[in-house]
């Protein structure tokens, strides 16, 4: 996005409306100055008051405030009509040619949206006034997330016995999703016990705890265990990445995946992935509207989109195999199947290409293999 | 000497003065986004969506609490907001008064975008008048305001007018509708629409914009599926429901997410295959021969087979 016209454009509104803000204070002073000054004149002196009126008279008309104020205020107008002009150039003043009319939302399910996003982001406190203020019923959700943030914020005070007995209640499920959640708060605990100066603690911690984790984190061990021969002077060792507050900034995002993950929710916001998802994704809706209307074709009424709409691996939750040769998504009925060479094309190219089995064998149309089309295997993504 | 004058001077430019800030405290935050703090930038844009929803849903309290306590106040418009409430509000209990007002406040622009709100709040004024029977004012009123609309609007006025040989207990149809009570809704959302055109604010909430547009870049049949993965914000009932009538995406090239990891299967970690045609990620299958002295299991099937057995797919 080009921002420096813009600021350009707002910076000589500014300059003009501060130029025009002087100019008409002078003149204002400048009135009332030579309007006193005729006043006591005439208080004063016995001279005819006419001639200073007369004076005064032509003075304002030499001065012509009026002019001056005018073309002070003409400059500014001049600014302030281009400003919007730069605006609307650079930024897409008309987003809503992409909303669909005819898919108008619910209040209520955006605003239980929006509510279960405050509780899940630990705004408890707007949460429950957006709640009261919408009238809608109290989120299912709230008390398993205030249960979350007590344990982060614990965390945050380097405190992990929350974390830890959460952990423990739960290491079966943590383990069926591969999280290493737990010894992951171990290690930070051995190493908090360790830092405390106390080696004899931090080691029988060690013999308590790490054993389960003997076969998958041999080497993590052997590393924080050995750590405690520098238990004075940790940083000169080569062990001072366990100094870093990064360890805990991981351990704080696997806690709330896990947490999140185990609740049946998204790690990330649903919320905020969409409207993230949104923001990339508009530009080429709207370009592609754009072309749509010269070809006089209707938005609202399109199934599905006729371009792809790239977004980043982030977004991408799904295996989607798309036939490089028919260039059509599989299905259930055309599911992708893999040749004797690895390559792999739709249930239906590869038909069509042994002309409905008519063919015992057809060439690979990416390598030099020949294809049995009865020996081609169906792929599960 | 001219004093009133110059104070008046002063609290006008100490008026703009603000507006300038805000107007530059926007400017800086466009112009804050860059890489390294997209995330937090982006936190901040839906917070800033999420105000602009509330205020046109006049939730005022939340809207002033989230944006105090993200420090965005000079980024959304709670103010401007208030005041159309104000005059929604006066429109919803049969007041013009302030929507007059508002009319006379931002003339010039109204006049350059040829609204005709003013003309169609005067009319309404006038249909009162005729409901009441107080034809006297009424044909008073008409001259008074109605007239400088004639040379524009000769059409709908005789319409209007006309209702003064009809009353409003006609049973014409043509001439019913001018009495209804829902002519006040249309009022209101004519003055909305007003409203959003003249600070060039778009008629929806940016919120139902921006939801629709990811809404359908993220909506694939797979979404609608039972084991859709929770990260899929479209595995959650509440979304599925509003992207019902939203378009699916298209894909125009194959994307594979490996079932185990979740990682992408590109040329740096290709897809492999098990005996029994189901793909995993070379890594996460590596990971797991690993870790089992080079036996595999099939996650979703328990078929099992050894690390040797897998082949390569390519997919282009």
């Amino acid at each position: 996005m080009e921002l420096k016209s813009i600021k350009d454009a707002f910076d000589r509104v500014a300059n003009k409306h501060k130029l025009s803000y002087t100019k008409t204070h002078e003149i204002v002073q400048m009135l009332s100055q030579e309007l006193d000054k005729a006043l006591s004149l005439m208080q004063d002196t016995q001279l005819d008051h006419k001639s200073i009126l007369v004076d005064a008279k032509k003075l304002f008309t030499e001065k012509s405030p009026v002019a001056q104020l005018e073309s002070a205020e003409k400059e500014l107008n001049v600014a302030l009509t281009k400003y919007p002009k730069v605006l609307e150039k650079q930024l897409n003043p008309e987003i809503s040619k992409a909303y669909r009319t005819n898919a108008e939302f619910d209040t209520h399910i955006v605003n239980q949206i929006i509510a279960n996003f405050f509780y899940r982001q630990g705004m408890f406190e707007i949460g429950d006034c957006f709640v009261a203020e919408t009238g809608e019923s109290e989120c299912t959700t709230r008390q398993s997330f205030v249960e979350m943030y007590q344990i982060l914020e614990a965390m945050e005070r380097r405190d992990l016995e929350p974390a830890l007995t959460w952990a423990g209640a739960n290491s079966e499920r943590l383990k069926q999703a591969r999280s290493d959640l737990e010894m992951k708060l171990h290690s930070l605990q051995f190493l908090k016990i360790s830092q405390g100066q106390n080696s004899q603690e931090a080691l029988s911690y060690a013999r308590k705890h790490f054993a389960v984790y003997a076969d998958s984190c041999l080497y993590e061990i052997q590393k924080l265990v050995c750590s405690l021969l520098w238990d004075k002077n940790l940083e000169q060792s080569p062990y001072s990445e366990f100094l870093s507050p990064v360890l805990w900034d991981n351990a704080v995002r696997e806690m709330t995946r896990q947490y999140c993950n185990l609740l049946g929710e998204s790690s990330e916001s649903p919320l905020s992935v969409t409207v993230t998802a949104g923001t990339q994704a508009l530009p080429v809706l709207l370009k592609y509207i754009n072309v749509m209307a010269n070809k006089k074709l209707d938005w609202q009424s399109v199934e599905q989109l006729p371009v792809a709409v790239e977004l980043p691996e982030e977004f991408q939750f799904h295996s989607v195999f798309v036939c490089p040769v028919s260039k059509e998504q599989s299905s259930e009925d055309n599911p992708p199947m893999m040749m004797s060479c690895g390559h792999v094309l739709c249930k239906q190219t590869i038909t069509r290409m042994s002309k409905n089995g008519a063919k015992t064998s057809f060439k690979c149309p990416y390598c030099p293999t020949d294809i049995d089309s009865t020996r081609c295997k169906q792929l599960h993504f | 000497m001219l004093v009133g004058i110059d104070m008046q001077l002063e609290e006008g430019s100490n008026v703009e003065n603000l507006q300038a800030q805000r107007c530059r405290a926007r400017i800086d935050h466009l112009d804050s986004a860059d890489v390294e703090n997209i995330t937090e930038w982006n936190n901040t844009k839906l917070k800033r969506i999420l105000v602009d929803y509330m205020l046109r849903m006049s939730y005022f309290e939340t809207a002033s609490k989230l944006s105090e306590s993200s420090n965005i106040s000079d980024l959304v418009d709670i103010d401007i907001f208030r005041e159309a409430k104000k005059v929604i509000d006066a429109l919803k209990r049969r007041e013009v008064a302030s929507a007059l007002a508002w009319c006379a406040d931002n003339k010039t622009r109204l006049k350059k975008s040829k609204s005709k709100l003013e003309f169609q709040l005067r009319l309404q004024e006038f249909i009162e008048l005729v409901r009441a029977d107080s034809y006297k004012q009424a044909i008073l009123y008409a001259r008074k305001h109605l007239t400088p609309w004639g040379a524009t609007h000769m059409n709908e006025l005789q319409h209007v007018l006309a209702t003064l040989a009809f009353k409003s207990t006609t049973e014409c149809p043509k001439y019913k509708a001018l009495f209804e009570p829902q002519q006040w809704d249309v009022l209101v959302h004519q003055f909305k629409q007003e409203f959003c055109k003249l600070y060039g604010m778009t008629m929806e909430p940016l919120l139902n914009i921006y939801l629709q547009a990811g809404l359908t870049a993220l909506k694939t049949p797979y979404s609608f599926e039972e084991g859709c993965t929770k990260e899929d914000p479209l595995s959650q009932e509440s979304f599925r429901k509003l992207a019902l009538p939203l378009p699916y995406s298209k894909q125009e090239h194959s994307k594979l997410v490996c079932y185990i990891s979740k990682e992408l299967m590109d040329t740096e970690n290709p897809p492999q295959v098990l005996p029994n045609g189901y793909v995993y990620s070379t890594k996460a299958l590596k990971e797991m021969a690993d870790k089992n002295k080079g036996e595999i299991k099939c996650p979703r099937t328990g078929f099992v087979c050894n690390h040797t057995d897998l082949v390569k797919a390519y997919i282009s």
